[in-house]
């Protein structure tokens, strides 16, 4: 449903990203792996028009909104129709001034809902990421990290997107809140088969998780496999070296699990 | 990573475009400048002629035309401002009305007052400044501490007329021993000297107490504590040297409250000086004095503000010309 | 780590979390309620007063402060005290009156600075450069004296000299907060360009706009009254502060309370509003990003 072909980005001259190819499935978890620098996070900007494309194409093909096809330079998209974003400090990510629950229900400005039917929107979205729907008056300072990430994830799902990004989604949370959070992120992707692309540092991660893993070095791609046969044999030696390094620090078990879910790693 | 010739070229272009933008301020400043002066209401060819014939009541057209004629006062707006501009660049600053004198010889003559009043109250108000919160910061929360941060606030929010009225009262009046108005001796510039200092030891007492306790728990100063090294040593050859470059932007901004406190200190005692000239010059609608007091004044603080900009980016290894501004992300899509 | 997971199930941390905003609504109001005190006296203070400010009474002229005049009478045998009531009006009224349109000034032409475009910004930027090179005393003197002085004059001179700073501040907050993640998220979610400057940038703004503009209320009392007394500002017989000092300044010797009283009255205004503003940054938090000048 995205393919994305041969994107490049270059900032001042320098070149960020260059001839970045993937795709991903409907209802699929793409991980996007890498050292920091690497421009994991410029793909993501990249991909929601916050950084100029310098070449390449975009074709994003949702179920339930308008196709975006965007080829060569492009740049100031308003993001891509019928995706969202979850960034990685919830904190940053919403205004302190306001309650959650506006926060929240601006995802959905576009749609121009009433009043009362924002409000069951929004209720029902907290109730959706385990959050008590009194918790929409609360401003962000008012809440604990893991509540202002789930409010950040209700605020991607009131839009019912087809496809959500996470830009390190976990790494502000500490060891307990993230397990808790990663659940829920998997029982929604398995409630409404959303796609989800999640930039991560963190292989063990992306093992239990992803069906996809794309690795990104200096701006180039590394790897572009499935998750299984990503970890039992990846595509080039800095590869090894990183599934190597994560197993030796015991972020990685041994034997990665088979994931299980809707989305069978299918290659596209 | 850095080659020698990767370095020049970003410095070349960041002192370029700091010089442009000066430029562009000095333009805008000598444009603001005239423009204050042009707009003003009254007629400037009545107002010349009574300068120039002080005992003359009323002036027959032909006189005023003729001084019109003279001033090439009937020409819009910008043939006059380039043409004052032009001649200003040059050295040019034109005749006093009053006085029909130049511009330039008064000015020279006043200089010097305010130069000695201002320097040695910039000096003594650094030295205060510099003791007190010293001393300060060596205990901090003690009573001089507390003192000095109270003399501060009081500092900040003391109207300096007003601090000037009561030492004459005090000094002058009633102990009689130090001269209230006037100049010539050393004795006329102490009150006022005092005066002008206060403010600069209140606003540099509070900076650089607040620096002193924030480098006295700087990670740098603890490595060396524990390394042995002495609590003074580390707060003459360490700490001070830091002090400098806080201190230094603070006298940049330092310079206007400087030269508007001039202003009021040379009235307030009688002073000569370029503030008694410029609100002599005002009141009697001394254009040429004026538009070149007050393109002095502004100068002097551009290039002052300018030179500490240039000095900080020597001084601190963490303001560079290589790294871009903070928040430039200009590459980033505008909404 | 520990506290994180503590708040994610117990309530008190983030009580604990409020009780920091509870201080400031408190503060907040408390220098609320004391603005209002100080305004009602200045403005309504008169009232309780049995003298007119300006009505001279030749009978009493000089005398020192006594039953009768609490602080004293002056050369026309006017009532200070009364006098200096009003003269609260007169300096902490038109120092509010300046440093809001001020305010008002510099923020609009900080957010067209900051959010249309480069060559706005520059052209604007430049603008506020050229107006800061000039000592806001020596330029107000300048206007104020071409213009004639009067009370009027003054004003328009302070507030021309007066908006740069809020324009900077302004500016650069609002650079900052476009960059800022819940900016990004409001723009992807298209929200038009109006809303997000009103729901999410001025908001942000509004603490750093407040702080500043405690800071330059009080600095504009200073000026009000130094012009006033340099005799460019408020013009005799209106009892403003600073024209009080003027008048008294001729019975230095004499009778120094008519000097002494007004002085003291501005330096415990500015001194109040200074330590308010100080006291509101801390609250606040430290994140002030740069103050302009």
């Amino acid at each position: 449903m995205l393919r994305v072909e041969n994107l490049g980005v270059r900032i001042h001259g320098e070149t960020i990203l260059d001839a970045i190819s993937f795709c991903v499935q409907q209802g699929q978890t793409l991980c996007i792996a890498g050292e920091s620098g690497s421009g994991k996070s410029s793909l993501l900007r990249a991909l929601n028009g916050l950084l100029p494309a310098e070449f390449g194409s975009l074709a994003f093909h949702p179920k339930s909104s308008e196709p975006t096809e965007l080829e060569g330079r492009w740049r100031g998209v308003r993001g891509l129709p019928g995706s969202r974003w979850v960034m990685q400090d919830p904190i940053a990510a919403l205004n302190p001034k306001l309650p959650l629950g506006v926060s929240i229900g601006e995802s959905v400005f576009s749609k121009n809902l009433s009043a009362t039917e924002l409000n069951d929107a929004v209720s029902d979205a907290l109730s959706e990421v385990e959050l008590l729907p009194e918790l929409a008056v609360r401003r962000p300072s008012e809440v604990s990290m893991g509540q202002a990430q789930r409010a950040c994830l209700a605020r991607a799902l009131v839009a019912r997107p087809d496809l959500i990004f996470f830009d390190e989604p976990l790494s502000a949370l500490d060891a307990i809140v993230q397990k808790q959070v990663a659940a829920t992120m998997r029982r929604i992707q398995m409630r409404y088969g959303t796609t989800f692309i999640i930039v991560t540092h963190d292989l063990g991660f992306a093992a239990t998780y992803a069906d996809h893993v794309l690795v990104l070095r200096n701006g180039k791609i590394e790897a572009n496999q499935s998750a299984g046969n990503f970890f039992r044999s990846p595509e080039s030696r800095y590869c090894e070296e990183l599934i190597l390094a994560a197993r030796e620090l015991g972020g990685l078990p041994e034997v990665v699990p088979a994931k299980q879910g809707p989305g069978e790693a299918r290659s596209c | 990573m850095l080659t020698s010739s990767l370095r020049v070229a970003p410095f070349l272009f960041a002192l370029f475009r700091r010089l442009l933008s000066l430029f562009c301020v000095l333009f805008g400043v000598s444009l603001i400048t005239f423009a204050m002066t042009y707009f003003a209401p009254g007629d400037k060819a009545e107002a010349i002629a009574h300068a120039r014939y002080p005992d003359v009541q009323a002036f027959p057209p032909e006189i005023l035309e003729g001084i019109r004629e003279e001033f090439s006062l009937n020409e819009p707006f910008f043939v006059q401002f380039f043409r004052w501009l032009f001649r200003f660049v040059q050295g040019d600053f034109g005749n006093s009305f009053a006085s029909n004198t130049p511009v330039w010889d008064i000015f020279v003559g006043n200089v010097t007052e305010t130069l000695s009043l201002t320097t040695t109250a910039l000096l003594i108000g650094l030295l205060a400044a510099f003791a007190l919160s010293s001393v300060a910061v060596w205990r901090p929360g003690s009573h001089f501490d507390r003192a000095a941060v109270a003399l501060a606030s009081i500092g900040a929010a003391m109207p300096n007329y007003w601090l000037g009225l009561l030492l004459i009262l005090l000094f002058a009046a009633h102990l009689n021993w130090l001269p209230a108005y006037g100049t010539g001796s050393p004795q006329h510039l102490v009150l006022p000297a005092i005066t002008l200092a206060f403010w600069i030891t209140a606003s540099q007492t509070r900076l650089l107490r607040a620096f002193f306790l924030e480098a006295k728990s700087a990670p740098f100063v603890e490595t060396l504590r524990l390394r042995g090294v002495s609590e003074s040593e580390i707060f003459w050859r360490h700490i001070l040297r830091h002090a400098a470059i806080p201190a230094l932007t603070m006298i940049g901004l330092d310079i206007a409250s400087l030269l508007e406190g001039t202003v009021i200190v040379e009235l307030t005692f009688a002073r000569g000086g370029i503030g008694s000239l410029l609100a002599g010059s005002v009141l009697s609608r001394d254009y040429p004095m004026i538009l070149f007091l007050v393109m002095f004044s502004a100068l002097v603080y551009v290039f002052i503000n300018s030179l500490i900009e240039l000095l900080q980016d020597a001084l601190d290894p963490r303001i560079s010309f290589l790294k871009p501004p903070k928040h430039d992300r200009s590459y980033e899509a505008r909404s | 780590m520990t506290f994180q997971i503590q708040a994610e199930f117990s309530e008190e941390t983030d009580l604990q979390k409020t009780k920091h905003g509870k201080d400031l609504n408190r503060f907040l109001f408390r220098l609320g309620v004391m603005v209002l005190c100080v305004l009602a006296v200045a403005t309504t203070g008169f009232l309780l007063s049995p003298y007119a400010p300006n009505s001279p009474d030749f009978l009493n002229r000089l005398s020192p402060p006594s039953e009768a005049h609490w602080l004293g009478t002056d050369q026309l045998g006017r009532d200070i005290a009364t006098r200096l009531l009003y003269g609260g009006i007169w300096s902490l009224g038109l120092a509010f009156l300046i440093t809001f349109v001020g305010a008002v000034m510099g923020t609009m032409i900080g957010l067209v600075a900051g959010h249309f475009g480069r060559a706005a910004d520059v052209v604007l930027m430049r603008m506020t450069d050229s107006f800061f090179a000039f000592p806001e005393l020596i330029a107000a003197v300048t206007i104020a004296g071409v213009l004639g002085p009067s009370t009027a004059n003054m004003v328009f001179a302070l507030i021309l000299v007066g908006w740069m700073k809020f324009a900077r501040l302004v500016r650069s907050l609002s650079i900052d907060l476009v960059h800022r993640d819940f900016v990004v998220q409001a723009r992807l979610n298209g929200l038009p360009s109006t809303l997000i400057l009103w729901r999410h940038i001025l908001p942000n703004i509004g603490p750093s706009l407040l702080v500043l503009w405690t800071n330059a209320w009080s600095r504009s009392i200073l000026s009000i009254s130094g012009l006033s007394f340099l005799g460019f500002g408020v013009q005799p017989p209106n009892a403003e502060w600073g024209a009080m000092l003027l008048d008294g300044k001729a019975y230095m010797q004499t009778a120094p309370y008519l000097m002494i009283f007004p002085g003291a009255a501005i330096l415990l205004c500015v001194l109040a509003i200074n330590l308010a503003g100080d006291r509101l940054r801390d609250l606040l938090g430290g994140n002030s990003v740069g103050t302009g000048k």
